[in-house]
């Protein structure tokens, strides 16, 4: 007979520190921040952070206190309760802003900047925007074939959920830059 | 001074876009504006420390209150980034000694030309600077070639005068010997020779001149470099931080070769075509003026045309640009780590990415290289129709006897003349944006003023060690204070431990010693002199440091320990690697100190490019040495070693030392425990034990780890 010898998996090791739903209750404080009690602790400011924002926003939440120590991670928000969900998916949408292209209207590239008008939507608002785009290679960023992330230099993020959606004159004028 | 001090934020609660401002009073209020109705008002009273947090893609002004409270003033986009640090640096400093002190200038983001934003790390508006002063710095910059340029431009014209020679020979040649066959050889063998002679004239001309020109050009570039080269030298770290090194390097190199490029070209041919294409035109005229319309008849076809392509083909270029670059730093990333693909059994997946990569170059190649193949002999056979055209309505003329042969000759051959200048003027505006692309990169570099700045007169008082630290506060952002209000002083000869974790601030106190940076608020003093009113030459004379990361240069072991005091004897640099325990790994080696070291000294290890580092801070013998984990990379016995050594240097000369490996600093005096950007603790081994602080905890933990390893 083979004795085996037992290995350690590294899910055995190491604990991702999964939130438990039932002994967590988020809060929104007077000061307008997220606070949370937790396994009897409370906490008056929690940042929520997303692990993957792109890839899954909705999954793998890292809570962390004031001093960003992390306190736990929300695998997935469909594991909240609807209160608790509502007041998570508000402080997420207050630390992750990225305003939606609706219209490109002018794209110029000048002297190795390329300079952007743009009328995007945030949060249901549409409103006009002039950026400016350092180093194209980096900071246009196709994520898959069909969705779009630019930053610009000032570190404001937009994204265009679909190209395919987008009117052919934008794309057009985008095209240059996407490969 | 203005009264009130207001940031502008964009985001309301909901993070909907608005107009806000936030407003600091001179009465110590802090109150926010949405669409012209006051939100709330709040007294300063209270208050501990106003500060940005920034999310992602947007950011919040919260106040801290000294019931520990804390409150969301507004929120804003990341173009507010900046100007919100700044509204907090003035709340905080009103918080901090109760006077409100409301700059009048703010660091605009947006040009106050055009109101367009201003790029990250560009002073200079792009879309506002303005071209003709552009040029005339350049040709500023070209007066020492000046002279020898314009001479030679003037013989590269005449030699082109003499090629002009030529048709008007044939035409002679033509209508007065050959076609009433009548010429005698002898006449018809001298115009042959003059045609030689005109050809073989300015055949050399040409040579000769456009060799001293491009001398002269060369001669430009370099004095362009050299001054772009230096003025880099001299920038802050600050400003030098703000771009990448890929983009300094293109700037020193690339964008100068741009502007000698445009200015060799435009000085060659610009002016050689213009000359030709005026005397040509002249001549076309007298001979005949019809004929010379039916020449001009495509060309306003073919420019708007060409122009239209130029647009198209520019972007098929760049994207080939961008996929080429995309090829090369995939190339580098890989060769880089080599080491890491192998170990991880990884060639394969790195075959197929570049693979793609390059399969994508070459699709986007052959595609572009397809259509200019199919576009420029186009451009050229449209601009050719005017030659079909005085060939037919000439041929009519000759016919019907209006036109002699030797004209239309020499009609033909002037045709050539004319349209290479012009093809040359559609390409011209693309070429200038490209040169101006440069010019505003380079004069970016040259206008730069150095924040560090040495003083007109710096006062260099002999410095004999004791370092002050007053009230300093700095942040590499503006927002993000890393030192807080640190008062710190530090006796001539003594020797002082700084730890805390990472991030606390330890290096930073260090930079600011150097110089490398400048406090944002407090000073700091050597021998009770401001380091600002110091040359940094003197400073750094009488500073020796050994940094965290080591860096080495391409050179002998000999060089890189002489490096920090250039004509040390060779005793000298034996002494100092004895002193930085380097000198026997070095003797050990075939070539001792000759040996050659690749660059950043790939060739030895970590711990041997530590003791380096140590040997080249000690040998210029400075009042004071600086140890950022200069001994991190050394095993517990090594370092022991170096310490004994370093000992005996160090007595009587001020040393700082930064380690986490706490036993480094056993023989220091003091110990300073730094804490979020402020000393927690400060005093001797024994002293802070006995305090139970962080210190103690730190050590506990140190033990702990090394019981267990």
């Amino acid at each position: 007979m083979e004795t085996q010898t037992t290995l350690t998996g590294l899910a055995e090791a190491i604990d991702l520190g999964v939130m438990d739903p039932s002994a967590a209750e988020f809060f929104e404080t007077p000061g307008g921040f997220t606070g949370l009690r937790y396994n009897g602790v409370e906490y008056k400011r929690v940042s929520l952070r997303r692990a993957m924002p792109i890839a899954e926003p909705s999954g793998y939440i890292s809570v962390a206190d004031h001093e960003n120590k992390e306190i736990c991670v929300i695998r997935s928000l469909s594991d909240l309760s609807g209160g608790q969900l509502r007041i998570v998916s508000g402080e997420l949408d207050r630390r992750y802003y990225c305003p939606e292209i609706a219209e490109i209207k002018s794209v110029k590239d000048k002297m190795g900047y390329v300079y952007m008008e743009l009328r995007v939507t945030g949060r249901g608002r549409i409103y006009d925007k002039n950026c400016a785009v350092k180093d194209v290679n980096r900071n246009i960023r196709m994520l898959g074939d069909d969705r779009l992330l630019i930053f610009d230099a000032d570190g404001n993020r937009y994204i265009v959920p679909s190209l395919a959606a987008l009117d052919k004159k934008s794309v057009r004028r985008l095209e240059p830059y996407l490969f | 001074m203005s009264e009130v001090y207001t940031f502008a934020y964009d985001l309301d609660d909901a993070m909907r876009p608005c107009g806000g401002s936030l407003r600091f009073s001179r009465d110590g209020r802090v109150s926010a504006l949405l669409d012209g109705v006051v939100l709330f008002g709040l007294d300063l009273d209270g208050a501990e420390e106003a500060s940005v947090l920034a999310g992602v893609g947007c950011g919040l002004v919260f106040l801290k209150g000294k019931d520990g409270e804390e409150r969301v003033l507004c929120r804003f986009s990341m173009s507010g980034l900046v100007p919100a640090g700044e509204f907090c640096k003035v709340v905080n400093y009103y918080i901090q000694t109760g006077t409100a002190v409301i700059p009048d200038e703010k660091e605009e983001r947006v040009c106050a030309k055009c109101g367009k934003p201003l790029m990250e790390g560009m002073s200079v508006c792009l879309f506002c600077y303005n071209r003709t002063s552009l040029i005339k710095r350049v040709f500023a910059l070209l007066r020492p070639f000046w002279r020898t340029m314009v001479t030679t431009q003037a013989f590269m014209a005449l030699s082109s005068v003499l090629y002009l020679l030529v048709p008007l020979f044939n035409r002679i040649l033509i209508d007065r010997y050959l076609e009433p066959m009548t010429g005698p050889a002898a006449h018809v063998l001298m115009l042959a020779g003059a045609m030689l002679l005109a050809r073989s004239l300015g055949e050399v001309i040409f040579v000769l001149s456009s060799r001293v020109y491009n001398r002269a050009s060369i001669g430009f570039a370099n004095h362009l470099r050299t001054l772009a080269y230096d003025k880099l030298q001299r920038l802050s770290m600050n400003s030098l931080s703000k771009r990448t090194p890929g983009d300094l390097i293109r700037r020193v190199m690339e964008d100068t070769n741009t502007i000698k490029d445009f200015i060799t070209d435009m000085g060659r041919w610009g002016l050689e075509q213009a000359v030709m294409f005026i005397i040509v035109l002249t001549i076309l005229l007298f001979t005949n003026p019809w004929l010379t319309l039916l020449v001009f008849l495509p060309i306003p076809v073919v420019a708007v045309a060409m122009s239209r392509f130029w647009n198209f083909i520019q972007i098929r270029y760049e994207r080939q640009w961008r996929r080429s670059s995309r090829c090369n730093s995939i190339l580098h990333d890989i060769i880089k780590g080599i080491r890491t693909v192998k170990a991880f059994g990884n060639e394969d997946r790195e075959i197929q990415k570049f693979a793609y990569e390059t399969r994508k170059l070459a699709e986007v190649s052959s595609s572009n290289e397809r259509l200019w193949a199919l576009l420029f002999p186009s451009m050229v056979f449209f601009t050719g129709i005017g030659e079909f055209l005085v060939l037919y309505f000439g041929s009519d003329s000759i016919l019907k006897g209006g036109l002699s042969v030797g004209v239309l000759v020499q009609f033909t051959m002037y045709i050539t003349y004319v349209y290479a200048p012009l093809r040359w003027l559609v390409s011209f505006p693309r070429w200038l944006a490209d040169a101006m692309t440069s010019m505003v990169k380079v004069f970016e570099i040259l206008d730069e003023e150095p924040d560090i700045q040495g003083k007109e007169e710096p006062e260099d008082v002999p410095l004999t060690g004791g370092v002050r630290f007053d009230g300093v506060s700095f942040g590499y952002k503006s927002y993000e204070p890393v030192l807080k209000d640190v008062s710190l002083e530090i006796r001539p000869g003594e020797m002082i431990g700084v730890v805390g974790k990472s991030g606390a601030g330890k290096s930073t106190l260090i930079n600011l010693l150097m110089r490398l940076y400048d406090p944002n608020a407090g000073s700091v003093r050597i021998s009770g002199a401001d380091l600002r009113d110091m040359s940094p030459r003197h400073l750094h004379e009488n500073v020796g440091v050994v940094f965290q990361d080591t860096f080495l240069f391409a050179g002998t072991v000999y060089d890189n320990i002489a490096y920090a005091k250039p004509g040390a004897s060779a005793e000298e640099v034996i002494m100092a690697a004895k002193a930085g325990g380097a000198h026997d790994f070095i003797i050990a080696m075939p070539d001792g100190y000759n040996t050659f070291i690749g660059e950043n000294g790939h060739t030895i290890s970590g711990g041997e490019r530590q003791r380096l580092a140590i040997a080249r801070a000690v040998i210029k013998d400075p009042p004071i040495l600086i140890f950022d984990e200069a001994t991190s990379s050394l095993d517990v016995e090594t370092e022991a070693a170096i310490q004994d050594s370093l000992q005996k240097l160090t007595k009587g000369r001020t040393t700082i030392a930064i380690a986490h490996r706490l036993s480094t600093l056993r023989a220091a005096d003091r110990l300073i425990v730094l804490d979020k950007g402020r000393i927690a603790e400060m005093g001797t081994h024994v002293e802070l034990l006995k305090r139970k602080g962080i210190y103690y905890n730190l050590v506990i933990a140190q033990r702990q780890t090394g019981k267990r390893a």
